[in-house]
């Protein structure tokens, strides 16, 4: 029972950065309507913001945190401003966005190979070491920290679309565009919103995920999991994401502590095939047309 | 007409100059290296290579080698394998057929250092390889010794066998548990070597976990470790991934002895893993602070500004050995050169002027096998900082 319980808080705590990941994907798709598979790069850049926030200026981990955040966000907004507006002005088919993204994640990624070096870096321990132990169960001191920002931030954007008048302008715009236009809410605002939004809580990942693993340039790749998530939960809905990505957490640790770490990919990707398959809306989306 | 009489002279002038570099090379001996200069490993590559240019150096500087009464210059050539097998097999061609280099110091890498192994026994022009642990570098499957493979480390079920006779003997340890790479050969093999080891002295193997390479999330594996309950926890694995997985198992309560092996040693292993390897310890290929490798340190050091790596002294005992073995055939024939190689026994250094003469990394000793015999290992200790020798060790091999 301890070590089913130890495995939920790990899965728990894998599921939460899935989770910032998956709904920076899910609120770009439900406006876009296409894949921004630049976030992970994205990520990857808050978690360098990050460290270099808080080793070379010093500044404590919530300075830190603001950083990433500014900065990806700055980050996602000239992404969509250089690579997709110019797409979006020419009417360009949704493959060209895609291939755009892919094209602009591996320019940052290689850029930062380029300039920063492949070598992984560790944050400084601001959290102190040991574990915090409640009853049997151990909790890692980053793990703690990172449920509990992920929940404060997914929370805070969850009360930010539902009841303020740009949460609402978001939601109307990605049920229907041209509409929301015609009521006078600009496309373009609330696309590079979205972006901003995307990005900064693509930093806070980056930085949680800096902190619990290391900051390396390839930490992009941990974003097909929550592609996965956001599928899996229904792309386009955030508490979909939100669902999926701790779904798949749980799921993931699971494998691995009660199979084998080297079955979690192969049955991670056989769920997203047997979502697409039965229910490719995922379990909250809306309509099953254009994933992508 | 005319177009034939420029060929000819053409093709007369190109002899006339391979002739002239044939002789101006009489009194050189040539001797390869190669390892990756570029790519993950690049760091140790390039450790191994200014090695070799200090040591070439430091020999021509003595008036050379003395090779039956007369002395002659050292020359290395070195290629960048890029880490890659395929480049590998390129770069000994090359060695060999263009260059005619009489031996080749490297490769690091076992992956790098078999499919190598049929060219240099073709060709017959022996290999040291430095730090290529792998037991096929120098025996084939079927038990047919590779003729013209050498190295100057101990071998993968060496290191297991130290590695699990020391747990066992000297820290006492009965139950241990593996957390092991399992899509690389190194990191599996010594697992099964140290297992096998662990289990036949008396000990027992309560957990074993492995992952895939990349991996960075080892919570779930590192959780049912835990439950296990053991006295020590064995990681093969290289430092990247023990200082992660080392950092895991400490924020899971984990606080067992971590014990590993030369896949450990870096200058960023203790920065990436924090104090979370504080006390553990792992086999190293010797003593960085011992007196045999103080002379070759302080020189590395003044020469390149930085500190000489374990490849450093690797190949340095590599070309050593080469050396001693052209020294004792009183030729440099390739053939000549192996031969001498088969009866190698060079005592350690002493840390008095015999950097050039004697092997740094313990006493080597070639066996039937082309591996070193009961090579010393060494035990280092992580305290604080440091990377602090704690004993030498030997297993019967």
């Amino acid at each position: 029972m301890n070590l089913f319980l130890q495995q939920l808080v790990n899965g728990l705590s894998i599921g939460s950065i899935y989770a910032l990941m998956a709904v920076g994907y899910s609120l770009v798709y439900s406006i876009m309507n296409f894949s921004n598979f630049a976030h992970g790069s994205v990520i990857m850049l808050g978690a360098y913001f990050g460290y270099y926030a808080m080793t070379l200026l010093g500044l404590p981990f919530l300075g830190g945190a603001v950083a990433a955040a500014l900065g990806s966000a700055g980050v996602a907004i000239i992404l969509e401003r250089l690579a997709y507006k110019p797409l979006r002005d020419r009417r360009a088919p949704f493959l060209y966005f895609i291939i755009t993204a892919m094209g602009a994640s591996m320019f940052i990624d290689n850029s930062v190979i380029a300039t920063i070096g492949p070598t992984p870096k560790m944050y400084p321990n601001v959290f102190g070491q040991g574990p915090i132990s409640i009853g049997h169960i151990d909790i890692g001191r980053v793990d703690l920290a990172m449920f509990i920002i992920s929940a404060v931030a997914l929370v805070a954007l969850i009360l930010f679309i539902d009841h303020t008048k740009l949460g609402k302008a978001i939601q109307a715009t990605a049920y229907n565009m041209k509409a929301s236009a015609l009521m006078g809410i600009s496309p373009s605002f609330v696309i590079i919103l979205v972006f901003g939004i995307g990005g900064g809580l693509a930093g806070i990942a980056g930085i949680l995920y800096g902190m619990k693993y290391q900051v390396f340039p390839q930490i992009g790749a941990i974003t097909l999991k929550s592609f996965i998530a956001a599928v899996f939960g229904g792309l386009g809905s955030l508490p979909g994401a939100l669902l999926g990505a701790l779904l798949l957490g749980i799921l993931e640790t699971f494998v691995s502590g009660y199979l084998s770490s080297q079955y979690r990919d192969l049955i991670a990707f056989t769920l997203l095939i047997a979502m697409l398959v039965i229910r490719p809306s995922g379990i909250m989306g809306k309509n099953a047309e254009d994933k992508a | 007409m005319r177009l034939r009489i420029l060929g000819i002279a053409m093709v007369a002038a190109a002899l006339v100059l391979v002739g002239c570099s044939g002789g101006a090379g009489a009194n050189t001996i040539k001797i390869g290296w190669f390892g990756p200069e570029t790519g993950d490993s690049a760091l140790w590559g390039q450790a191994e290579f200014n090695t070799m240019k200090m040591m070439v150096d430091d020999y021509n500087a003595a008036g050379g080698v003395n090779v039956g009464g007369k002395k002659y210059k050292l020359e290395v050539i070195g290629y960048d394998d890029k880490g890659d097998s395929t480049e590998a097999v390129n770069v000994t061609k090359r060695l060999i057929t263009q260059d005619k280099v009489v031996a080749i110091v490297g490769p690091q890498g076992s992956g790098e250092a078999i499919p190598i192994a049929p060219i240099a026994d073709d060709n017959k022009v022996p290999v040291v390889a430095t730090t290529a642990t792998n037991p096929k570098v120098t025996v084939q499957d079927d038990g047919t010794v590779n003729s013209y493979m050498y190295r100057a480390c101990f071998t993968d079920p060496y290191q297991g066998k130290v590695a699990a006779t020391f747990a066992y003997q000297k820290l006492n340890k009965r139950k241990a548990a593996i957390v092991m790479t399992v899509d690389d050969p190194y990191s599996a093999g010594l697992s099964q070597y140290f297992k096998q080891s662990f289990e036949q002295l008396g000990g027992k193997v309560v957990e074993q976990v492995s992952f895939t390479s990349g991996e960075k999330d080892f919570r779930a594996a590192l959780t049912k470790v835990k439950a296990s309950n053991p006295d020590v926890i064995f990681m093969p694995d290289y430092y990247n991934d023990v200082a992660l997985i080392a950092r895991q198992a400490r924020d899971l309560g984990i606080n067992q002895l971590l014990l590993g092996g030369d896949g450990w040693p870096s200058d960023n292993l203790i920065q990436l893993a924090g104090n979370a390897l504080e006390g553990c310890m792992f086999i190293n290929h010797l003593d960085f602070d011992g007196a045999a490798a103080a002379p070759m340190r302080a020189e590395y050091k003044t020469k390149y500004g930085k500190n000489a790596e374990l490849n450093s002294y690797m190949a340095h005992d590599a070309l050593v050995m080469v050396v001693d073995a052209i020294q004792r055939a009183k030729s440099f024939k390739p053939a000549d050169i192996k031969a001498a190689l088969d009866t190698t026994d060079l005592p350690v250094a002493t840390g008095n002027n015999d950097y050039l003469t004697n092997p740094i990394t313990g006493h080597i000793k070639i066996g039937p096998t082309h591996d070193p015999v009961g090579k010393t290992a060494w035990l280092i200790k992580i305290v604080g900082p440091d990377m602090k020798f704690q004993e030498s060790f030997a297993a019967d091999s």
